[in-house]
């Protein structure tokens, strides 16, 4: 930078103050919009309820079954009730595992067992993503990320689940 | 301007290769002192909308938009209004030279014409003159048409009263009242009361809410047939059978409060 | 490196004399404020456009709650209203920016009229400005149907019954507008959900910029 001083011309001095008045309008109008618009991201999702999936723990064997339950989901100003399923089993050690069918790879529904070549794994159809039995992604195959697990309780010998959460450890 | 020989395009285009410079236009065939646009006149005009803007946001911040209950084609002495904006028409087709016989003066040649007029005002007002002393009828038909306009405004708003318009269109939640609607005294209800007294017992302009009522069942019986204040005499039809499964309803609605 | 961007396109297409002439022109000292206060009635045509732009924003916004159907549309606005941060205030800028856009309308044509600047050569752009407050008015009417509460609904019951009594074609014109030749609903709500978003509003920007075209072509009416 030389010595010389900077100076600001007149039509600068207007510039630089159009630009502050301008974005003091644009401020004014655009502010309360964009709140309203990035609400939703700036909501905290809140820990659901976990409700009966009306099977006894007795009926849980080491084999995945699929089960399917109803709650009431509140979107927005719509309310109403959705379906949701999971893959219900327990592992060597007897404890129960409620694996979320939604593939890591691109939201398809996986599948026990869904394909005749891979016994004992997770299939899913749309992009032959496979999952061993405890919900780990096969290397190689499209999916990234193990299988979700849902939060679960077990209460008079019925089983209860929650939400699907991310495994910890990927 | 020049073209065809000599003249250099970009490429195929007809965008000239060789710029001239931009030369403004000026207003110097006004006297007095002008400025350019950007960013002097400019920054004029936006200060004036900043401060518009502070303005019309106080506004917004001091009177939240209305929402009146969701529309209820059966609802009862309801008084449907306009926006401000449309109030004069609303009221110039209550007069009597405006409706009836009359309909499509109010609704078509009135209105037509005013706005015709508006329209085509340049062509009726074409002489040279652009003072208004130098234009009189133009400008006396114009100062009519708004008195008449701010007029008729006055006289449908006057007429109303306001705050009683909106004490009557506050919002009820019908889910906030617990209501058994497979109770039979409630369809004998739906056939008798509710297009007065709302769908929820919540009330309504021509009925008020039965929700506070501190009848007791006989009492609710005299009135449903007998009436009470503005609310007429044989409104009830059915039997007394009915009639006491009726007000057994209501009772036991309004009575949930006080366990 | 903004520079060349510019630049690179500027070769192309030509760019700087359309913001030169935009941004270059003299304004005359019988419209500025700064020298003469009266002056300040020439502030109204741009104020109306400043509303008219809150109120394409606002709509803009709203339009990501809104749903055009009679059993979710109050909902949705009651929703956005009570339950979305600022919902409130947003639904508040085009409900008021409404009755603004209106007054200051009403303001500049006026201005207008009573400066009898709308005679020659401007007959057109006074005609393209009424036919202007035209649509406002129709989006005002169409407007208010969208909350589906019992305002939108009789209003819209009255303005469609105005529409039937027109002879010859009154009832083909309701039902047009109704979508139904009885029934006020379902139909009804979504047709004038497209007139008041993309119907009035695409023919607001055509005339927009019919009118400000001409304003820069004739300039601003010299002083009385």
């Amino acid at each position: 930078m030389s010595e010389k001083k900077q100076q600001v011309s007149r039509r600068q001095f207007l510039n630089y103050t159009l630009t502050g008045v301008g974005g003091f309008m644009a401020a004014g109008m655009l502010v309360p919009m964009l709140r309203m618009a990035v609400d939703p991201v700036l909501q905290t999702s809140e820990e659901g309820d976990l409700k009966s999936v009306d099977l006894s723990v007795d009926d849980i064997t080491n084999e995945p079954q699929l089960v399917e339950w109803k709650i009431d989901q509140v979107d927005g100003w719509y309310e109403s009730e959705v379906t949701k399923s999971a893959w219900v089993f327990k592992d060597d050690n007897g404890d129960i595992i409620a694996h979320s069918p939604v593939c890591k790879h691109l939201g398809c529904n996986v599948t026990w067992e869904g394909s005749e070549k891979y016994p004992n794994e997770y299939f899913c159809p749309c992009h032959d993503g496979r999952y061993y039995k405890d919900g780990t992604n096969v290397p190689g195959t499209p999916p990234l990320a193990p299988l979700d697990e849902f939060d679960q309780k077990v209460e008079n010998g019925m089983l209860y689940l929650g939400k699907a959460k991310p495994r910890e450890e990927a | 301007m020049k073209s065809g020989k000599g003249m250099k395009f970009v490429g195929d285009s007809r965008v000239r290769a060789e710029r001239t410079s931009q030369i403004p236009k000026d207003y110097s065939e006004y006297p007095g002192r002008t400025e350019a646009f950007w960013p002097n006149f400019l920054l004029k005009e936006w200060l004036v909308g900043s401060v518009f803007l502070i303005g019309f946001l106080t506004l917004v911040l001091a009177h939240p938009s209305p929402l009146e209950n969701v529309a209820d084609p059966t609802i009862i002495g309801y008084t449907p209004l306009p926006d401000w904006y449309f109030l004069f028409l609303y009221e110039l087709l209550k007069y009597e030279f405006a409706s009836g016989a009359y309909t499509l003066l109010g609704i078509l040649v009135i209105p037509g014409l005013a706005f015709g007029g508006l329209f085509l005002a340049p062509f009726l007002d074409n002489g040279p003159g652009r003072r208004p002393p130098k234009r009189p009828v133009a400008v006396l038909m114009m100062l009519l048409g708004l008195t008449a306009v701010v007029w008729l405004t006055y006289e449908s708003a006057a007429a109303v009263d306001w705050e009683q318009l909106a004490e009557d269109n506050e919002i009820v939640l019908a889910d906030e009242v617990d209501i058994d609607e497979d109770d039979p005294g409630y369809e004998i209800y739906q056939d008798n009361c509710m297009s007065c007294h709302g769908g929820s017992l919540e009330g309504g302009p021509a009925g008020p809410s039965l929700l506070e009522s501190e009848h007791d069942v006989d009492e609710i019986k005299e009135i449903a047939v007998d009436g009470i204040g503005e609310m007429p005499s044989g409104i009830f039809s059915g039997s007394d059978d009915e009639l006491e499964t009726l007000a057994e309803f209501i009772v036991d609605v309004t009575g949930d409060d006080e366990d | 490196m903004l520079q060349k961007i510019y630049d690179w396109i500027d070769e192309r297409i030509d760019i700087t004399p359309i913001w030169r002439d935009i941004a270059d022109h003299e304004v005359p000292e019988h419209v500025n404020p700064a020298h003469h206060f009266s002056a300040f009635v020439y502030c109204f045509g741009g104020l109306t456009f400043f509303v008219l732009v809150i109120q394409i924003l606002s709509g803009m916004f709203l339009t990501m709650y809104y749903v055009p159907d009679i059993e979710n549309a109050w909902n949705s606005v009651y929703y956005l209203q009570t339950e979305v941060a600022h919902g409130q205030i947003v639904r508040g800028m085009h409900h008021w920016g409404a009755s603004v856009t209106i007054v200051m309308l009403l303001l500049h044509t006026m201005r207008v009229f009573f400066q009898g600047a709308y005679k020659k050569p401007r007959e057109l752009n006074w005609m393209v400005g009424v036919l202007m407050f035209f649509i406002v008015l129709g989006l005002g009417f169409t407007g208010y149907l969208l909350p589906w509460d019992n305002k939108s609904y009789f209003a819209t019951q009255v303005g469609l019954e105005i529409a039937e009594q027109v002879p010859f074609i009154g009832p083909e014109i309701k039902t047009l507008l109704a979508g139904d030749a009885e029934i006020v609903g379902a139909q009804t709500l979504t047709r004038f959900f497209a007139i008041h978003v993309f119907f009035l509003p695409g023919a607001l920007f055509a005339l927009l910029a019919a009118h400000f075209v001409l304003i820069r072509r004739q300039g601003i009416a010299g002083p009385l």
